[in-house]
């Protein structure tokens, strides 16, 4: 039974049986992986603190012949969202956001290197205590892109125009047209802001949205497009969109 | 040969059980069918009887026989302190120190986005109220030391602080990370005992 260590970014937990958990994790070099650590709920486990979603550390597991769950030995955690305890609700909110949406596009058995870091790069993120609106927006701009559903935000499709005065998102539709090739009703409309901040997080670190000025209305704009795409890509609403709406109620 | 229905539906009911996957479930049916008539009528008693005298209380949403149940009653007990948890368990944790002797409210779960629990879904609602009523001077959140359990109390904290009443958090001299339910006598006295206030 071949033991492998890797990098790897938990996403979440299940509790098995008495005592134990089943752990979702995407490993660095090898996808998403199922595996099961014992142990893991009693008081004096090892596993403790080492299973929050978000955690990045490195995993040592072996998988077993014909079994989909592998048997996980350690985790030993390097950066942690516990860092983040403290912080607002609504940033501890969205560690598990962050998690289902990964696990929603990491595949089994099939390493996506990107997508790892971008993970990890929230969980550092999240830890500093970054601005978590700037940085919900920022992680789905990338998310999207990395699955290469990302319309262009450069110019109008329809004209070939640069975008200078905003873009709209028609209806039925995932592209972004200026307002001079876009049905005249309906859509959703992305400000000369809003394209700004998406433009400078394809340039930036998100350790660096601190820096990056978004207002609220902007802000509401790239939400709705997002979660535009986000339903259309899935083809569901993700079930943490939910609950961190009724939590901002 | 195949398997008689009876035994498909028992092996179907008891996999719905958490934690019991499909051999898990087999295997259990199968030591049913094994056992004797009279041990098995004990096992269909005790859950019959479960759901008929044990039920959650209308103020607190702890475990009782009565309703409301024995800690609401109790006159004894300090009726200006209100220490919250996420399970019914954990109440029992809490009492184990001795140490606390007001109220509890079983919230039954902890805000989690992953697993789509929302404020909607736990018993938040009852706690604002009972607050809102009057009395209560101080109000204990001592949901788990994790992601969740730490989302939970600071949204709590949130809506009670209006509510004029003096919201503390036990101390993370619990394991980071860890569940409630699994931590000792020593340790929850300590969480107890070093609550700050929020
Ligand atoms: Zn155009
Ligand atoms: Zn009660």
């Amino acid at each position: 039974m071949p033991v492998y260590t890797s990098e790897a970014l938990i996403l979440r937990t299940y509790k098995l049986g008495e005592a134990d958990r089943i752990v979702v994790f995407l490993t660095r070099d090898r996808g998403k992986k199922r595996g099961v650590a014992k142990g893991a709920r009693r008081a004096r486990s090892k596993f403790i603190g080492a299973l929050e979603p978000m955690t990045c550390g490195g995993v040592a597991y072996y998988e077993r012949e014909q079994r989909d769950l592998v048997r996980i030995n350690y985790i030993e955690p390097s950066r942690s969202p516990l860092s983040a305890i403290g912080g607002s609700a609504d940033l501890l909110g969205h560690v598990g956001y962050f998690a289902e949406l990964i696990d929603e596009w990491a595949q089994e058995a099939h390493a996506d290197e990107r997508l790892y870091r971008l993970g990890s790069s929230m969980t550092d993120a999240i830890a500093q205590g970054a601005p978590v609106e700037r940085l919900a927006r920022y992680f789905e701009y990338w998310i999207l892109r990395l699955q290469g559903v990302y319309p262009a935000i450069a110019g109008c499709p329809g004209c070939g125009e640069v975008f200078e005065h905003g873009a709209v998102m028609p209806p039925r539709d995932d592209v972004f047209l200026c307002r001079t090739c876009a049905p005249p009703a309906g859509g959703s409309a992305l400000g000369s802001e809003a394209l700004q901040f998406l433009k400078s997080c394809g340039a930036i670190a998100p350790d660096r949205l601190g820096s990056l000025p978004l207002g609220t209305r902007a802000a509401r704009e790239i939400e709705t497009v997002h979660r535009r795409l986000l339903n259309l890509h899935l083809d569901k609403e993700l079930r943490s969109t939910r609950v961190l709406r009724e939590m901002r109620k | 040969m195949s398997r008689p229905d009876p035994l498909t539906r028992l092996i179907e009911q008891l996999q719905r059980l958490p934690g019991i996957g499909a051999k898990g479930a087999q295997r259990l049916a199968f030591h049913v069918l094994k056992t004797p008539r009279e041990d098995v009528e004990r096992l269909v008693d005790a859950l019959r009887e479960v759901k008929d005298r044990v039920t959650y209380c209308s103020t607190c949403s702890n475990i009782t026989e009565t309703d409301p149940c024995f800690y609401c009653t109790d006159d004894s007990r300090d009726h200006r302190m209100i220490c919250v948890v996420e399970e019914p368990e954990n109440v029992t944790a809490v009492e184990k120190t001795r140490d606390f002797k007001g109220l509890y409210h079983v919230l039954m779960g902890a805000l989690s986005p992953l697993h789509g629990v929302g404020p909607d879904d736990l018993k938040i609602k009852g706690l604002l109220e009972r607050v809102g009523k009057g009395g209560v001077e101080e109000v204990i959140l001592a949901t788990n030391p994790n992601v969740e359990g730490e989302a939970t109390a600071i949204y709590l904290a949130k809506l009670l602080k209006p509510l004029g009443v003096r919201v503390t958090r036990i101390a993370m001299g619990v394991p980071v990370g860890s569940d409630l339910e699994y931590a000792d006598e020593v340790t929850m006295h300590k969480a107890m005992e070093g609550r700050r206030e929020v």
